[in-house]
């Protein structure tokens, strides 16, 4: 395969997976060579990867153990304290910078999730992936899938619901 | 939509139960409407949501640039190595060799090792000379424990 060829396969995935790198090693840095080394790991595989069906779901899978790999070794244990850097590009206008502060808040409920829930929230609400291919992605079942998902999902907004009632009383 | 149908809707997206392409009605729908207040946690997530997408990866994959510089390094640093002890070892025959040949006479041989244990012997003395001084420091610590 050659490397065009191969970059154009990749091209419509790598967003996606720095994305959910990004989701799970929370800094951008780190976030961004997870993603290169993935790519890289993908390449080197490069003759295998034609026999796979689904080769976005395989190169989401491979992402999804790298980072978790990271997250379990002890040199990148400090990646979970360093914020995330989100840039607001917000406006002057106060309902601009209200809806930022909302957008902060969420990404900060979001982190505090369980790494499946997490990941599998990610895939869906925000990747909007078929439950096929969550499942092919995260390697369960699709019942299995659907019960974190709803987790995630209650999870999320109760905890907003909470954060929003502290701010009125 | 009536708000009926999508609380229906948001019952089933909670549970999970829900298609891609509901959601995304869903999503259209917050995104565009307003809606009444107990439902605006739903308006937030789905902003956040599809404000998430926008994350791009910035910088360009590289295909094995650093992987080939770590092996061309690696490649250069056994050549060096390899070279060194290739050169070392040559240098290293060339004196034994020398050696050998300046010696190869047995009387001369005997001559040679005498000269040099003389000179040794010779240094030694010349060494130990010196160290009559040591006599003299032994004699002021004498004449201070008497005074003590």
């Amino acid at each position: 395969m050659k490397e065009r060829t191969f970059l154009n396969i990749i091209d419509p995935v790598k967003d996606k997976m720095y994305r959910l790198a990004l989701r799970l090693l929370t800094s951008k840095e780190a976030a961004e060579d997870a993603t290169q080394e993935v790519i890289l790991k993908l390449w080197d595989r490069k003759e295998k990867i034609k026999h796979y069906a689904n080769v976005e779901a395989f190169a989401m899978t491979v992402t999804k153990n790298y980072c978790l790999d990271q997250l379990k070794s002890k040199q990148n244990s400090h990646l979970r304290i360093v914020h995330q850097n989100y840039e607001s590009h917000a406006q002057s206008l106060q309902s601009e910078i209200e809806v930022n502060d909302e957008m902060v808040l969420l990404g900060r409920i979001v982190e505090k999730l369980p790494e499946q829930q997490k990941m599998i929230f990610q895939l869906r609400d925000i990747e909007q992936y078929e439950y096929e291919e969550i499942a092919e992605i995260m390697e369960m079942n699709q019942t299995a899938i659907r019960v974190a998902l709803s987790r995630a999902r209650k999870a999320i907004r109760e905890s907003l619901i909470k954060k929003h009632n502290y701010g009125i009383r | 939509m009536e708000l009926g149908k999508i609380e229906k809707l948001l019952e089933r997206y909670e549970e999970g139960r829900t298609s891609v392409a509901e959601e995304n009605l869903l999503r259209d729908y917050f995104l565009s409407h307003e809606v009444p207040p107990h439902l605006s946690s739903y308006k937030l997530i789905f902003r956040y949501t599809s404000s998430q997408r926008d994350e791009k990866l910035e910088t360009e994959p590289k295909m094995g640039s650093s992987r080939s510089k770590i092996a061309w390094s690696s490649i250069a640093a056994v050549l060096v190595l390899a070279l060194g002890v290739y050169f070392f070892n040559e240098a290293d025959q060339n004196l034994n060799q020398n050696d050998i040949s300046s010696v190869s006479d047995e009387e001369l041989a005997i001559q040679k090792t005498k000269e040099t244990l003389n000179m040794v012997s010779q240094l030694m003395n010349e060494g130990t000379a010196d160290l009559v001084y040591l006599q003299e420091f032994n004699k002021t610590t004498n004449k201070i424990l008497k005074t003590d």
